[in-house]
């Protein structure tokens, strides 16, 4: 057992207000579905109701969009110095409200509180605050080409990173003068309602900014809406294909930020105690409900038992249990769905042969949990090396070469990140080079800043968010 | 005496072959009607095999070293240019007209030719995080790319459906129909040019043939198409297309930076600064 046990230091409810119901924010302002359909949002830590949301139908996605083309018209007549005006405030406005944001979102989606508070909600703000800039500098970025707006952009979130999501997709999609209908994850949804009151406080002008909260059916309606200039999408790979299929042969824009299945290789020669940081932090950040979390442990195997020994003391010292305890370090699986599709894979990588080493702790009786797992003894072909498991679990794959290395990383639809361990500057390089991934982290892992391009190569989608490469996906040249 | 006539055929990995079907169809001209291969599946899985070889042999070059081949191929074109000019004559062009659209096409690839070496200076950049990190967003070519070729009868046209991929590194598959004899022409430069088996194939046929498995061959990993085709076609395309998440993007009519940056990919990679 852990050695070390922390008294408890659980962060207050208090600051958050929960309404009962939810309606819509549309033409600025929060209302009614047409629907009259709602769904409750729990809390995955103790399956708790927290409120319940709409699911916006065809009428309420039309009354959105609608809005939004309305709000394009004041928007394009804004001036771009404005527009940035607009979102600096914004930026403000979340980094004062921060601890609320923060507490609404731990509650909501199960993540630790320690993460929502220093993790995702300075990267909102900061997210804000960069793509403000840029809001009058569009005509710089990119040469001497033109470039003009798609108009009324359709975004579709997950309940990974909810919050953060919003601020990757709505943020450079105003910056760049577009307008938009947003739908959040269905598990999910009250940071983007509180972000809602936000728009209103800051007086964005009505329309320029649309939330329609709901299921699939919900986001199948967006994608397929006639007057939709632009999807963006951030999800899974299979809903990407759906996505992409449903848009063919039709003059709209399209982004998809899909799934990931990240290589983190350690050679021989890394700095051992550091590379088990970043292998931990890797798969367990988020409770490992990350797109480019590093699932696939790649150790070179005259290190192996080492490394795996090491990897276990470290893994056990997780705390895993209430999101709002500032001690935990691993929090709740983010729905039930999840942690079926989770156990599902699990089980199968036992029966097909894996060694499964899992922490020893005591679990929550009430919500979704899952302990932080490590599989050995892995052949390439188990499902466990291939699929995204979307969850705390690692999957350790061997190797001799760094040509094989590279060789195994690559041997995957996949290509969104991939980690790399060694002192070796130029080695680094040498792989870096060789992986097909969008996003490498040398000697560290899962590091984001808005500045930074992200996105992936193959299956992973296309497109990037963040950087001044992220403007790109917002705007179209302009013959 | 009896003029020889040319038989024009594909040029695939290098060699000048004909359909493996056998078929043609016929493009007519002023004086001479030619047989075009009618360029079947098979002969799009094979082209598809040598631009994945031609990719590998093309990127690994040194941007200096392609820029020098781009280059070269100018210069090809350059001294055959009265084939070129009385060829579009034939295609019903004026001189005048015939004459202008060679050298602009000369000038479109010496431009590329000189961008080789460039863009990624202009695409790439390092990151302004905000932490002790250094952090790059550099570019890489996407790999195997069929483009379409235009259906107008120019050279330079012609020239803009292949270089900006080609100039990023991807390995280029054109597929023409009504051009053909321009493009099937164009391969004897570009066999002359030093470019890698594969980094160049052009064929030729009626896109409906080959649609579907442009779309589903996961080995192609971006088609770039012309606004005009049918409705259809793109439906086609985008719905096989999405089955790999494919890149497709619309040839512009342009040159410049944008006319690269669909066929090019960013890699951003992070490394801690530290003692």
């Amino acid at each position: 057992m852990n050695s070390w046990q922390y008294s408890e230091s659980i962060e207050s409810e208090k600051i958050v207000n929960i309404e009962k119901k939810y309606g819509n924010f549309i033409d600025g302002k929060f209302v009614t579905p047409k629907s009259k359909q709602y769904i409750d949002t729990i809390s995955p830590s103790t399956e708790k109701i927290l409120s319940s949301i709409s699911i916006g139908n065809q009428q309420d996605v039309d009354y959105a969009v609608v809005s939004a083309k309305e709000g394009l018209k004041k928007w394009s007549k804004t001036a771009p110095s404005e527009r940035a005006k607009y979102l600096f405030k914004l930026a403000r406005l979340i980094q004062e409200r921060s601890r609320e944001f923060a507490v609404l979102e731990s509650l909501d989606g199960g993540k630790p509180i320690k993460e929502s508070r220093d993790f995702d909600l300075p990267q909102v703000a900061q997210n804000f605050f960069y793509y403000a800039g840029w809001a009058d500098k569009l005509d710089i970025a990119w040469g001497n080409e033109k470039y003009k707006p798609y108009g009324v952009v359709g975004q579709i979130i997950p309940w990974n990173f909810p919050l953060l999501m919003l601020s990757w997709k709505v943020a450079p999609a105003l910056a760049t003068g577009n307008t938009v209908v947003l739908k959040p994850a269905e598990t999910t949804p009250l940071t983007a309602l509180l972000f809602a009151e936000l728009c209103e406080e800051v007086g964005l002008p009505d329309g320029v900014f649309n939330l329609v909260t709901g299921d699939g059916s919900t986001g199948s309606h967006l994608v397929n809406h006639k007057d939709i200039k632009k999807i963006a999408f951030t999800g899974s790979t299979g809903v990407g294909k759906y996505i992409q299929k449903s848009l063919a042969g039709r003059d709209v824009g399209l982004t998809l930020e899909l799934g990931g299945k990240a290589a983190n290789i350690v050679y021989s020669d890394a700095a051992l105690d550091e590379a088990v940081e970043g292998v931990v932090n890797g798969i367990f950040f988020n409770q490992g409900h990350v797109c480019c979390a590093g699932s696939r442990l790649l150790v070179q195997e005259d290190i192996e038992e080492k490394f795996i020994k090491k990897l276990e003391k470290r893994m056990q010292t997780l705390n895993v249990g209430n999101p709002l305890d500032k001690n935990t370090d691993v929090g709740a699986i983010n729905s039930k769905d999840q942690l079926d599709k989770i156990e599902k894979l699990v089980n199968e990588g036992i029966a097909d042969g894996g060694d499964l080493y899992q922490i020893e702790c005591e679990l929550p009786k009430n919500g979704f949990w899952f302990k932080p797992s490590l599989f050995t003894s892995v052949q390439a072909n188990y499902k466990i090396a291939t699929e995204e498991i979307f969850g705390p679990v690692l999957t350790t794959l061997t190797f001799r070469t760094p040509e094989e290395a590279v060789e195994i990383a690559n041997n995957t639809e996949y290509g969104l990140s991939a980690g790399i361990w060694t002192e070796k500057g130029s080695k680094i390089l040498w792989t870096a080079d060789r992986l097909e991934a969008g996003v490498i982290w040398a000697n560290t892992f899962n590091k984001f800043d808005p500045a930074s391009p992200f996105g992936g190569y193959k299956e992973s989608g296309f497109g990037r968010e963040g950087g001044r490469h992220g403007l790109l996906s917002y705007l179209k040249v302009s013959s | 005496m009896t003029d020889v006539k040319k038989t024009y055929k594909n040029y695939v990995h290098g060699k000048f072959v004909r359909s493996e079907s056998g078929k043609v169809y016929s493009i007519d001209l002023k004086d001479e009607k030619y047989e075009i291969p009618l360029t079947s599946k098979k002969d799009l899985r094979d082209a598809v095999t040598s631009s994945k070889e031609g990719f590998k042999n093309w990127n690994q070059l040194t941007m200096y070293n392609r820029s020098q081949i781009l280059y070269r191929l100018s210069e090809m074109i350059e001294g055959n240019k009265d084939s070129y000019i009385s060829l579009l004559q034939d295609h019903g062009l004026s001189k005048l007209d015939s004459k202008n659209d060679i050298n602009h096409a000369i000038e479109t690839i010496v431009w590329y030719a000189g961008f080789v070496d460039k863009w990624e200076q202009l695409t790439g950049n390092l990151n302004p995080v905000a932490g002790q990190y250094f952090n790059i967003s550099h570019q890489e070519a996407i790999g195997v790319t069929f483009t379409l070729s235009p259906n107008s009868m120019s050279l330079n046209e012609l020239v803009k459906s292949i270089l900006p991929a080609l100039t990023v590194g991807c390995s280029v598959i054109n597929f023409s129909d009504k051009n053909a004899v321009i493009a099937l022409k164009l391969s004897e430069e570009v066999n002359n040019s030093d470019f890698p088996s594969g980094s160049i194939n052009l064929i030729s046929g009626k896109f409906e043939n080959i649609i579907e498995d442009v779309g589903g061959h996961v080995e192609i990993k971006h088609a770039a198409i012309y606004e005009d085709i049918s409705k259809k076609s793109k439906e086609v395309l985008g719905q096989k297309g999405s089955e790999s998440i494919k890149r497709i993007s619309l040839l512009p009519s342009m040159s410049g930076l944008s006319s690269i940056l669909p066929f090019i990919e960013t890699k951003t990679v992070w490394h801690p600064k530290g003692k």
